[in-house]
């Protein structure tokens, strides 16, 4: 049984985590009402890419920087490509992503191969808190996930870009008569949702071993998070994440990691049935 | 009527075509088109999008494993009280579901689904799991019928069983479907608020579909057992039940022979074929994507429509010539 403040950390900087993947899940699910069970997956191919890039130039910082930028590119090109025809209806959207998930996880599997594999801390540095040697990369993915949510909110609400994501999530017919480029704002955020996976994937995978199942753990986390938060309410699922994680981390420090995912659950559950609307009340994001 | 009488004949003429390993492919089908079903029954007819149908099809085999080990009972017992599981797990899991609406009835099924793996993995509660969720039978189940004794050994005994058995099923999945219950759901999945409005009991409605088709994916669950003589944790994840998701929609959901398409399209594909092609799964993620591209409504819906299509054209050409 570990220290206590030590698992609520850990849990802190995972529901971090979690929350950057949830926030691009939740764009693409509210903006296209599309339920992307694909997402889990971009989350592993951005850890997979992480150790691919790590293995070749022997760096994390450059695989850091280029990855999510390969997310962008790759989500607009998928969405433009290939999903746009089945917008707009949950049921195909889920098969479609479903294929996508297939394509993404077996060709993983038959380039990268089936055995997990370890990245080591591209940080090295660990000092002494609560009474162990606390790795200070974890603190840095912190970081990194805070700096990037509030990046994504920057952007949201400083930008033209960010403001006509929102125009056209509140009512698209308006938007687009205002002109807005809707098409395009669909392609990019399909974009940015992915990119957000992608670093998830690159930030995480130091902490976690990398394979191509990963992201089937993670997918669920995020849908709750997502849905917990309040659909469409950007702040209330990256807040709703975080919760869930220190949550559990809490519960951990007196039961078993299951019994804590149990509980958890459970709470949420009981959440969800109380507070359909979700957690927090709605925010226009 | 002529359709599934040509049905029939076809199912009781293909001993004589298929061998073996070729005839338990087929039973396979059936079993996981069934499964499918299940899932195509709440979500074409009830326009409840559920991920929890893994989940009944698991306590199927969990209630057959229950009674052949605990209560050494016999096939149509071990039968029943997987059935009766099933149901009884969606009588709570359903009544929290059908509470709530679209995406949240989603996200609650995946939720009861992990909950109920995780309590399943736990080494805490080991009791509860027992035996019964992973499991290779030790022997090989036979079956009583009148005066004789079947034994599941034979390949051809277990196909005709489970034809018969799948028959069955779908029969009374027709018959709901078609009664008033059937056109109820069908007008609460169209439009829930004028449903209420004529005075129908929206919620109890769902829930007692969704109990329904939890005893059909139960039931697939113990054919399953008898087929493969083995179960596993894995048939309570979610994942599993995105399998039935994506055979039904693909098949068709609001069809009952949609499922059933939609599964042999996906086995045939995945299963049959990576034999030849390890990365075979990719191309099935390719055609995937196609399908939902060209045939929104379903493969047995868009190719019904065709050969109507090309009859019609080819009846009006002979008239013409």
């Amino acid at each position: 049984m570990e220290l206590l403040p030590v698992l609520v950390l850990n849990g802190l900087v995972w529901g971090l985590i979690v929350a950057l993947i949830a926030l691009g899940l939740s764009i693409i699910f509210g903006l296209l009402d599309f339920i992307n069970v694909a997402h889990g997956d971009f989350f592993m191919v951005g850890a997979v890419l992480a150790w691919v890039l790590i293995d070749t130039t022997g760096n994390f910082w450059i695989a850091f920087a280029i990855v999510p930028v390969i997310g962008l590119i790759a989500g607009s090109l998928i969405e433009r490509g290939v999903l746009r025809p089945v917008e707009n209806s949950a049921s195909l959207s889920i098969v479609a992503s479903f294929g996508l998930s297939l394509i993404l996880q077996e060709g993983v599997r038959a380039t990268y191969g089936a055995t997990p594999k370890r990245i080591l801390d591209p940080i090295g540095v660990t000092f002494p808190m609560f009474g162990i040697n606390y790795e200070f990369y974890r603190l840095f993915a912190a970081g990194v996930s805070v700096i990037a949510i509030g990046g994504f909110f920057l952007f949201l609400h400083r930008t033209k870009f960010g403001t006509w994501m929102r125009a056209v999530r509140q009512d698209r017919e308006i938007a687009v008569a205002m002109g807005v480029p809707s098409d395009r704002i669909f392609m990019v955020t399909f974009g940015l949702g992915t990119a957000l996976a992608m670093l998830g994937g690159v930030v995480a995978a130091p902490l976690t071993s990398v394979e191509f199942r990963l992201g089937l753990d993670v997918l669920p986390l995020c849908f709750i998070a997502v849905i917990i938060g309040g659909l469409g309410n950007l702040p209330g699922t990256a807040v709703a994440a975080v919760l869930l994680s220190v949550m559990e981390g809490f519960i951990m420090s007196f039961a078993e990691p299951t019994t804590a995912r149990i509980v958890s659950l459970i709470l949420m559950s009981v959440m969800l049935l109380m507070r359909p609307q979700g957690l927090f009340t709605k925010v226009t994001a | 009527m002529i359709r599934a009488a040509a049905l029939l004949a076809a199912a009781f003429a293909a001993p004589l075509v298929l061998v073996d390993y070729q005839l338990v492919f087929v039973a396979e089908i059936l079993i996981w088109g069934l499964f499918a079903l299940s899932f195509g029954l709440v979500y074409g007819f009830g326009g409840m999008l559920s991920f929890a149908q893994a989940l009944f099809f698991g306590m199927g085999c969990y209630g057959f494993n229950l009674a052949t080990y605990k209560y050494s009972m016999g096939t149509w017992g071990a039968i029943g009280l997987g059935i009766t599981a099933a149901m009884l797990f969606a009588i709570p899991t359903g009544y929290i579901a059908t509470r709530v609406r679209q995406h949240h009835f989603l996200i609650v099924t995946v939720i009861l689904s992990v909950l109920t793996s995780a309590v399943l993995a736990s080494g805490h509660w080991r009791w509860i799991a027992g035996p019964y969720v992973t499991r290779s039978l030790p022997f090989v189940p036979t079956v009583a019928i009148g005066p004789w004794e079947f034994s599941f050994g034979s390949e051809i005994f277990t196909f005709y069983f489970t034809v018969v058995m799948v028959g069955i099923a779908v029969w009374l999945a027709w018959r709901l479907v078609s009664s008033p219950f059937g056109k109820a759901l069908v007008a609460i999945r169209d439009n829930e608020h004028r449903a209420e409005l004529i005075g129908l009991n929206v919620n109890r409605l769902r829930w007692l579909m969704f109990t329904f088709a939890a005893g059909i994916a139960g039931f697939s669950g113990t054919l399953y057992v008898l087929l493969a003589r083995y179960t596993n944790l894995e048939f309570f994840d979610w994942t599993y039940s995105g399998k039935a998701v994506v055979a039904a929609i693909v098949g068709g959901a609001s069809s009952l022979a949609g499922p059933f398409a939609g599964m042999a399209f996906y086995l045939v594909t995945t299963e049959h074929l990576s034999r030849y092609f390890q990365q075979f799964a990719i191309l099935f993620g390719v055609l995937l994507l196609v399908v939902v591209r060209f045939a929104p409504d379903g493969l047995y819906v868009t190719l019904a429509r065709w050969l109507r299509e090309a009859m019609r054209a080819l009846r009006t050409g002979s008239r013409a010539a």
